[in-house]
């Protein structure tokens, strides 16, 4: 086949430099977890000095950069001599009891049967025996938790083995798996694993990151030192989740080009006019307006809605959420069936002269809703006997809602709760 | 050759022009009877799915060269024949009508009725305008810049979201052979037609390769090909639709399939679709919503005005249907679920109720659909049959229907006994002047009711005690029985 050459790309203005720098793919530069990566090199370096076995949990929220922190260990030149090093997603086993199967896969080793204790037996001989000292990093450890633990145990006593060198690290997500699920390794202090915790990132933690980036790409104007602040601090404030930040960040990005493009057609309609040059390429930093607008956009999530819905809410769902409303507010009993919603929602759709949904109908009606989150639906053994339950409280119901004269007429109408 | 399982003599005399127009193009075949029996067999191991809608595809489908070779070697064994299928070289395909249907001259109704048939997508999508640009946007930037990325899409049913992410991708794909943006690999999953979570490694990597092999292969071989950076690696887009079916307690389908983008040698842009808002929150696991990422879009229920521009774009022109009647469609629908199905099948079927009218003297040619028929149509996709139920009810029944509402009032709590209930039906037997039921008989009206489900009874082992549920709304009874009573 004849080679096609690529594409001439387009000249890469600022902004699209900037967004693809923003990505959430794996990196080679961590700034804001120096702390981290030196207590991790410390721990392989003193277990690798000593030739001891030792395990390591590591624990920490989603985004706080506990893989990537590991993955950048593992491929480094300095412990490729001295070290074996393996890398397992327990997410990427097809059953728990598997991950033994896949370990042998890693290390190559020839067990002498194809069951799990065979493989088991593999692995243990080849700890005994190996030249190099062996690095196990399990990433989401806590998907191999199951009732009894037998797996888990059985890894975490292999830094114990005899004769075994081994440095097992355990990735999850919360901060006390082992000490939960692997009560009995508390027992025995050589085999409780030492715990290393990532918080959280910082307001300047986030900063820095960004700072980084941008500058590998050369494009740090784009974001005036502002805007990074207002998005680090709410993003820190929130989750501290670096993934979430960069998202956001990608995003301030893509709704300024899209702002841009929008303002140079208009500014070209009127170039043309005039007859002037094109105007040459000038970069606009994002606003703090535009940081704010996608921060509000993304963490307010149920005030939002209005603006989006206004009137879009299909009627009959207005009807029933006001229903809703009413009988929580006026009935001691907050238990309402899909039922009794109905009896009241018909006489309030009586009252208005509407003509009201029949059960069948009706119960369809409370599964769209419960779409939009704002209830949420226990299913029993009838769907006339199903429980709803108010997810959000009356104000944002109200705001959603956005016809106040309607509810107000209906929440001011308790003779339709009545017999 | 591969046909001929039961009857071999006779396939052997198939010509070979046959087979390999089978698989070149998938086209009917000229000679008819032959043809007939021939893909009768096919249909015997066809997929459930058709599977050549995947732009990877034609090129792997060229198999003329096997197939000449196959034509010595005769007959084939079904475990052969399912080697072939697994390994993609066989394509599915159905059988043919016997002789193309003679379309004759169709009226405006049978027009507008073609038009409004729910799987005829338009090429542009009325209404969706933004919703496109914002997909069109994140999707057209993705693939310049050749990294990975997640977009959540979400909104209730039958508001538009697979055909305006698949109107995006054609949009792509045109501009691909337009040269004007760099080409891109297009996968696509249902969670609904997955038969378990993990089935959709198999999917997936049959969309990438045409062969089918087992999950654990097909995870292995996925993790390997996403992992492992290539040079010349085109972006992936992968279109997962249903997601929520996806998710098992375990969560290792969703977090492997959002997981992968974050790979820098994956290039891979997955596009999730659901219809709860806040499935991440609910459902997901913190780890897996930190992967979705923040790029969501939310497709709103249509409102009226949406509806009756949809309807009246696909009718583009025709004289079929009054204005008003358009009007009152949307409006219904818009007021209960905004769903553009539903707007569409009711304006179908008031295409047929027109079709059928009582006036066979007008003429088929000026036969339109009027408020009347639409109303009709409404009355029979929105009607409530439960007034009918009670209407058609026997005597006994209806008393007993009237004795557990007047049980329900009495006591002021919804779920009544038995025991309470006949003494009701006792009253009510009386005031009327009927005979009075024996228990046994009363309990064999209350399990007839209960099956037809008018009321929620238990077993009715425990006879007497035996609790019972009214499942129509008490107004409803004394609607039906008041009407009929005048």
């Amino acid at each position: 086949e004849p080679e096609q050459p690529p594409l001439p790309s387009p000249p890469r203005n600022k902004y699209q430099n900037a967004r693809r720098v923003l990505n959430s793919a794996e990196t080679l530069n961590l700034p804001g977890r120096e702390e981290q990566l030196q207590e991790l090199r410390e721990f392989f370096s003193s277990h690798l000095d000593t030739q001891t076995s030792g395990s390591l949990y590591v624990s920490g929220q989603p985004g706080t950069g506990k893989t990537a922190c590991l993955s950048m260990l593992l491929r480094a030149p300095e412990y490729a001599q001295r070290l074996q090093r393996v890398y397992i997603n327990c997410t990427s086993i097809a059953s728990v009891g598997a991950v033994y199967k896949k370990l042998c896969m890693e290390l190559q080793l020839k067990p002498t049967g194809r069951t799990e204790r065979d493989h088991l037996e593999a692995i243990q001989r080849h700890l005994r025996k190996a030249k190099r000292m062996l690095l196990l990093v399990l990433d989401e450890i806590d998907q191999l938790s199951t009732t009894r633990q037998e797996v888990l145990y059985t890894i975490f006593e292999w830094p114990a083995l005899p004769g075994a060198r081994i440095l097992l690290v355990g990735i999850a997500n919360s901060l006390d798996l082992t000490d939960r699920a692997l009560m009995r390794l508390n027992a025995r202090c050589e085999l409780k694993p030492r715990l290393m915790h990532f918080p959280p990132y910082t307001k300047p933690q986030i900063v820095e990151i960004f700072k980084s980036r941008l500058a590998e790409a050369q494009v740090l104007d784009v974001f005036p030192p502002v805007t990074l602040q207002l998005l680090a601090a709410k993003v820190s404030a929130v989750s501290g989740d670096v993934r979430r930040a960069l998202d956001i960040g990608r995003r301030v990005v893509e709704i300024a080009e899209q702002q841009k493009c929008a303002g140079e057609k208009e500014f070209n309609m009127k170039a043309l006019e005039l007859d002037g040059p094109p105007a040459e390429e000038t970069l606009k930093p994002v606003q703090v307006s535009q940081v704010a607008a996608v921060l509000n956009k993304v963490y307010g999530a149920s005030q939002n809605l209005e603006e989006d819905i206004e009137e879009a809410f299909p009627l009959q769902q207005k009807l029933m959420l006001c229903s809703l409303v009413l009988m929580l507010r006026n009935e001691r009993n907050k238990d309402i069936s899909v039922g009794r919603l109905h009896e009241v929602y018909r006489r309030v759709c009586s009252k208005r002269n509407i003509l009201a949904l029949d059960q069948a109908e009706f119960a369809g009606t409370v599964d769209l809703v419960e779409t939009r989150g704002i209830l949420r639906v226990m299913r029993k053994k009838e769907p006339r006997l199903n429980k709803v339950l108010l997810q959000w409280d009356e104000e944002e119901v109200h705001a959603a809602l956005s016809d106040k004269q309607l509810i107000a007429s209906i929440l001011s109408d308790t003779a339709c709760l009545a017999k | 050759t591969r046909l001929a399982d039961g009857t071999p003599r006779r396939s052997i005399q198939l010509s070979n022009i046959v087979e390999q127009r089978i698989f070149d193009n998938n086209e009917i075949i000229s000679t008819p009877k032959r043809s007939r029996s021939k893909l009768a067999d096919d249909a015997d191991y066809t997929p459930k799915k058709s599977t050549h809608k995947s732009p990877g595809r034609p090129r792997r489908m060229s198999t003329t060269g096997t197939s000449t070779k196959q034509k010595e070697d005769a007959p084939m064994t079904p475990s052969q024949k399912m080697k072939k299928i697994r390994a993609g070289e066989l394509s599915p395909s159905m059988e043919q009508r016997h002789q193309q249907l003679d379309v004759g001259h169709k009226s405006q109704l049978q027009l507008a009725r073609e038009q409004l048939h729910v799987s005829v997508v338009p090429k542009s999508l009325p209404c969706r305008e933004k919703e496109f640009d914002n997909i069109y946007s994140f999707l057209e930037g993705k693939i310049q810049d050749q990294c990975g990325g997640c977009m959540y899409v979400s909104g209730v049913p039958g508001t538009g979201k697979t055909a305006t992410v698949t109107g995006v991708i054609r949009t792509l794909q045109r501009l691909v052979e337009q040269d004007k943006l760099p080409a891109f690999e297009f996968l696509e999953i249902n969670g609904m037609r997955l038969t378990e979570p993990r089935q959709a490694y198999v999917q997936i990597y049959k969309q990438l390769t045409g062969k089918t092999v087992s999950w654990e292969h097909a995870h292995s071989l996925l993790e390997k090909r996403f992992t492992t950076p290539a040079p010349r690696r085109l972006t992936t887009v992968l279109l997962v639709d249903e997601l929520d079916i996806l998710c098992n307690r375990r969560q290792d389908v969703v977090y492997n399939l959002l997981d992968w983008p974050t790979k820098s040698a994956a290039h891979l842009v997955v596009v999730t679709i659901a219809n709860t808002m806040d499935l991440p929150e609910r459902l997901l696991m913190g780890k897996v919503t930190s992967r979705l990422g923040l790029t969501r879009l939310t497709f709103q229920p249509y409102t009226h005005k949406q509806l009756q521009e949809i309807v009246t774009a696909r009718l583009a022109g025709s004289e079929a249907f009054k204005g008003e009647a358009v009007q009152l469609v949307a409006r219904k629908v818009a007021a209960v679920s905004g769903d553009a199905r539903r707007a569409l099948d009711i304006c179908r079927r008031a295409t047929e109720i027109a079709d059928t009218g009582s006036e066979p003297t007008a003429n088929a040619a000026t036969k339109c659909v009027t408020m009347l028929h639409v109303q009709q149509a409404l009355g029979e996709m929105i009607a409530s049959a439960k007034v009918q139920a009670i209407k058609n009810c026997s005597r006994m029944e209806q008393i007993f229907l009237q004795a557990v509402a007047a049980e329900v009032t009495r006591t002021g709590v919804e779920e009544t006994m038995f025991h309470g209930v006949y003494t009701q039906i006792e009253t009510i037997a009386t005031f009327m002047g009927v005979a009075l039921p024996a228990p046994g008989r009363a309990l064999n009206i209350c399990s007839k009711l209960g099956a037809e489900r008018l009321i929620i009874c238990e077993h009715s082992r425990n006879d007497l005690f035996q609790k019972i549920l009214l499942n129509v709304s008490p107004d409803d009874i004394h609607y039906a029985l008041r009407v009929e009573g005048n």
